[in-house]
């Protein structure tokens, strides 16, 4: 019986912390919804949304019951599986990379030997990450990236020229931007040595800079811009362009389907906003923190963690603000500026960093990094 | 892939047999960016525009033959639901194509409203093309800021004649009713916070360089081929031809205010947006000198066979009274005659031709609307642009879909 | 460097554009919280028909037919009647008056030419603006839902002062809806 506890105990930890990972991702979600009509509002002069629940906070409760109680209705000539296919992998290819979030630093202050049957033996340390994978920056980079299937399948099934276009728009935005959004990461990739997230925060932690946003700060700007054209944004939301193309490839979608989409759009928002945080705003660390908390204790990591979903809101608010100010560019300019400007602009940046580093390295200014998750 | 385009049969003869390589894409009646309800066939070839094909008539009403069925006052009404962004200057060219037959003479102070309150509503209606052009760009918030400035107009008009879109303020002979009392100062308050938020608007828009890489150089045409297809108002001026019908062939004393025609030479998308952005200035140069010239005076003409007597009048004085009663019942006879007039509206020329044969009711009336001739450009302007300058070029045309299916 | 200037004047354009949306952001908003805030009309806004009465409550209407004359849309309909009582006993001020008074809200347009035409100012446009119905037949409205002394003013407008501000209904709604905001 013991046996079994002891072997359960981990999965069980493991799911209990997913589920507390995907709540907080679906809220943050569901309220940067709510958050987009209201702030869009507010840049317009408007009220938004007020009226479900005081200030309207209860709205994305409203919009998700109207979702699920809308008539699901599939197109007479769409390919049938592949067009209820299309919404789960998008969504699913969406909020895979939840799994190496570094939403906080490891809690290693609190002794588990109060649990029952020994289940706290050898336990040190609780990381506040699902996985630890050591290619972390590739799993994310890889994995959104198939969510461009959901949305170039929707496309193609639905039937609809207007969904056609939209769902090939949408390839060869992502395909292009995607270039230009990895050749970016390299520089923070060559500066802290590792792929993985939480290396890399920590390697911002012990370098002279503290965030990785000052030495690469044109990295930051071109990853910046390729995320906005990764996730679909103002101004690069050619594929769902509503007064070229409707709605481009959910124009045939609706009720749980659409809600699918809408979702993995905001889910994505957020995994761009958490890299960019990680990568090169230093993930949940917040400078002289450790001079106030003991690092490893409970209140550094709830502060952290506060700070992490900070940073993640400041690049929200980012993206609405720029929605309610920028028109959108023309598709051949997109693809133009994304292969003609960003593209050498961030090639150009790694062999600038490349060069930085090897001087410094000759200078003999280099120090190891005591970094190891 | 073919495309059955049964409804368009004998119009369209490259549809019968597109390339494999094209598709034909039908945009509308009901899509955002069509501005109501007009349809485009569009041949594709991926992005590229090959063809286009406008399909009107989805709100057709049969107003010009309605004309025919009332009285020449009773038109008034009608004339306010085609333009319906651009009401008040639809009434004056109804009633002075009216007054022209009836050879009325106007009284000062009631030209000098009829100005203001066109080139308010041309503000109002520049204000809405803005706004919507901004939206098909993809720009959002310069609609709401648009709509905010012309909430006021909405407000003065609402206030001067009761109505908001359909306000049949003017009359043949004069003016509804004169200003409410208090009216020039409101309208100096709008006019004072106006410039603003005008460069505000161009701040935010036409200095983005998105929005510039957005309209320079998309839908060109060519000062000839403007002239050919009879563009009129900013989509001829912005092809580089000078030509206002307030300065050239002024009426209602245009010729007596200070204002600039706008002219662009860029023939493109950027350059009717300039046209219309400096002609809200314009306009607004305009009404601050219909401001300063308001005299006390009467609002309407001395012809008590045409004219509806004041109301004071008409209790006290028997004659009157008569009048009254049969201006109402009877309408008034208009001698036998036909002719055309034209004012410019706030899309272009509109033209009213009027044929009297001496009844109270008009024999036929025919509006040469601006949009429908400027909407019959599109398929040049957009041939070889992609799907997104499509929308933009409909948005740079301004037109509205009542005056085109009237 | 072309391409630097460039990147550099356009990234200043957009940030000049941000620049005027967040400063939208603290200012008062404009939305109207109708119909929790009273919408603002002006005097002469045109809104359902009255029908008049005089001090002692006869109608002022007498049967005229001009306003049905008047009307583009012909959605007036009248029947006539003389009453030979005294005054005190009739329903009307003069001996003739309008047995029934119909106005058709499918076809009325609120042009004011009915109001303009009578002779008598027994028929004016009042402020009343929800009109809506579920059924058809019931826009079709009578002496009953007409005369002044028997329509139901709706609470959701309030008549604007000729000589308030171009955009007082902002204003006003900022000292009334204050709850409402954020």
């Amino acid at each position: 019986m013991e046996q079994v506890i002891k072997t359960v105990f981990p999965i069980v930890v493991l799911f209990a912390g997913a589920t507390v990972a995907f709540g907080a991702v679906m809220g943050v979600v569901a309220y940067t919804v709510l958050a987009e009509r209201k702030v869009l509002g507010w840049l317009q002069g408007r009220i938004g949304p007020n009226r479900v629940g005081p200030w309207g906070v209860l709205q994305p409760f409203a919009d998700l019951f109207k979702f699920i109680f809308k008539e699901d209705i599939a197109p007479d000539k769409s390919t049938k599986f592949v067009y209820y296919l299309a919404p789960i992998v998008a969504v699913t290819a969406a909020l895979i990379p939840m799994v190496v979030y570094p939403f906080g630093p490891p809690i290693i202050s609190v002794d588990w030997s109060f649990l029952p049957f020994g289940l706290g033996e050898g336990i040190s340390r609780l990381p506040l990450v699902l996985a630890q994978i050591d290619v972390g920056v590739l799993f994310v980079l890889g994995v959104t990236s198939v969510g461009v299937y959901g949305i170039a399948l929707a496309g193609w099934s639905s039937n609809s020229k207007y969904s056609l276009m939209g769902g090939l728009r949408s390839s060869a935005q992502m395909i292009s931007y995607e270039l230009a959004m990895g050749a970016s990461v390299l520089g923070v990739v060559m500066l802290s040595g590792s792929l993985n997230l939480s290396d890399i925060i920590c390697a911002q932690i012990y370098s002279p800079y503290k965030w990785f946003i000052i030495p690469q700060f044109i990295g930051f700007l071109v990853f910046l811009i390729s995320a906005f054209a990764e996730t679909n944004r103002v101004p690069f939301d050619l594929p769902e362009a509503e007064t070229e193309l409707v709605a481009g490839f959910h124009t045939e979608y609706s009720a749980l389907k659409f809600a699918l989409f809408f979702m993995a759009e905001y889910v994505n928002m957020f995994t761009v906003s958490v890299m960019c945080v990680t990568l090169f705003l230093g993930g949940w660390y917040v400078p002289g923190l450790s001079h106030i908390f003991q690092f490893g204790t409970i209140p550094y990591a709830l502060i952290s963690v506060g700070a992490f979903f900070l940073k993640i809101f400041l690049f929200l608010f980012l993206y609405i603000w720029i929605r309610g100010t920028l028109p959108r560019f023309r598709f051949d300019q997109l693809m133009s500026f994304g292969w003609k400007f960003l593209l050498p602009v961030a090639i150009a940046n790694v062999i600038l960093t490349i060069v930085a580093i090897w001087a410094w390295n000759v200078m003999g200014w280099s120090q190891a990094v005591p970094c190891s998750n | 892939m073919s495309v059955a385009t049964e409804n368009l049969t004998g119009q369209v003869d490259i549809l019968d047999q597109p390339l494999e390589s094209q598709m034909t894409i039908s945009m509308g009646p009901q899509h955002p960016s069509t501005h109501g309800v007009l349809r485009l066939e569009l041949v594709l070839d991926g992005e590229l525009v090959v063809k286009t094909v406008p399909d009107i008539g989805y709100l057709h009403t049969g107003m010009e033959k309605l004309f025919e069925y009332k009285k020449y006052q009773q038109g008034i009404v009608i004339t306010d639901r085609m333009d319906y962004l651009n009401p008040l200057g639809n009434n004056l060219a109804y009633v002075m194509a009216a007054e022209k037959l009836l050879q009325l003479e106007i009284p000062e102070r009631a030209q000098v409203i009829r100005v203001m309150m066109c080139e308010l509503q041309r503000i109002a209606s520049h204000m809405v093309w803005l706004g919507t052009h901004c939206l098909d760009i993809g720009a959002m918030s310069a609609f709401f800021y648009c709509f905010r400035q012309r909430e006021k107009i909405l407000n003065l008009i609402e206030a001067v004649s009761g109505g908001r879109l359909t306000p049949s303020y003017f009359r043949i002979g004069g003016l509804m009713m004169d200003l409410p009392a208090g009216f020039e100062r409101r309208v100096k308050q709008f006019l004072d916070d106006f410039p603003a938020a005008l460069e505000e608007l161009t701040t935010l828009v036409s200095d983005n360089t998105l929005w510039q890489s957005r309209t320079k150089g998309i839908g060109i045409i060519s000062p000839e081929d403007a002239i050919d297809w009879g563009l009129t108002g900013p989509c001829l001026r912005g092809s580089g031809i000078d030509l206002d019908l307030r300065r050239h062939n002024p009426y209602s004393g245009y010729e007596t205010y200070d204002f600039e025609v706008c002219v662009e030479l860029d023939c493109d998308v950027w350059a009717r947006f300039r046209v219309r952005m400096r002609e809200m200035f314009e306009s607004y140069k305009i009404i601050r000198q219909t401001v300063d010239r308001l005299k006390p005076g009467p609002t309407k003409a001395d012809a008590p066979k045409v004219v509806l007597p004041d109301r004071d009048d008409m209790r006290k004085h028997m004659d009157s009274l008569i009048h009254h009663f049969l201006i109402v019942a009877e309408g008034f006879n208009v001698p036998p005659g036909e002719v055309y007039h034209a004012i410019e509206a706030s899309k272009g020329e509109l033209g009213v031709y009027m044929k009297s044969n001496g009844g109270p009711k008009p024999e036929r009336v025919h509006f040469r609307g601006p949009s429908f001739v400027n909407l019959a450009a599109l398929p040049v302007m957009a041939e070889g642009e992609m799907v997104a300058d499509v929308v933009a070029i409909i948005g740079s045309l301004d037109i509205v879909l009542g005056e085109i299916d009237r | 460097m072309s391409i630097i200037s460039d990147v550099i004047n356009s990234t200043k354009a957009v940030i000049k554009g941000m620049k005027i949306t967040i400063s939208k952001m603290p200012q008062k908003k404009w939305t109207v919280q109708y119909p929790d805030v009273p919408v603002t009309v002006q005097p002469r806004y045109r809104g359902q028909h009255l029908l008049h009465v005089d001090e002692n409550g006869k109608e002022k209407c007498v049967a005229c037919y001009l306003c049905a004359a008047a009307c583009p849309s012909e959605c007036i309909y009248i029947e006539a009647t003389d009453d030979a009582r005294p005054y005190e006993e009739r329903v009307g001020r003069d001996e003739r008056y309008a047995k029934v008074y119909n106005i058709d809200y499918g076809r009325c347009i609120f042009c004011g030419f009915c109001v303009e035409a009578c002779p008598k100012d027994a028929i004016t446009h009042g402020y009343n603006f929800e009109l809506s119905v579920y059924n058809r037949a019931d826009l079709l409205k009578t002496k009953d839902d007409l005369l002044i002394t028997k329509q139901k003013q709706s609470k959701n407008y309030r008549v604007a002062l000729s000589d308030e501000d171009v955009d007082s209904e902002y204003k006003e709604v900022d000292k009334v809806g204050i709850k409402f905001r954020l």
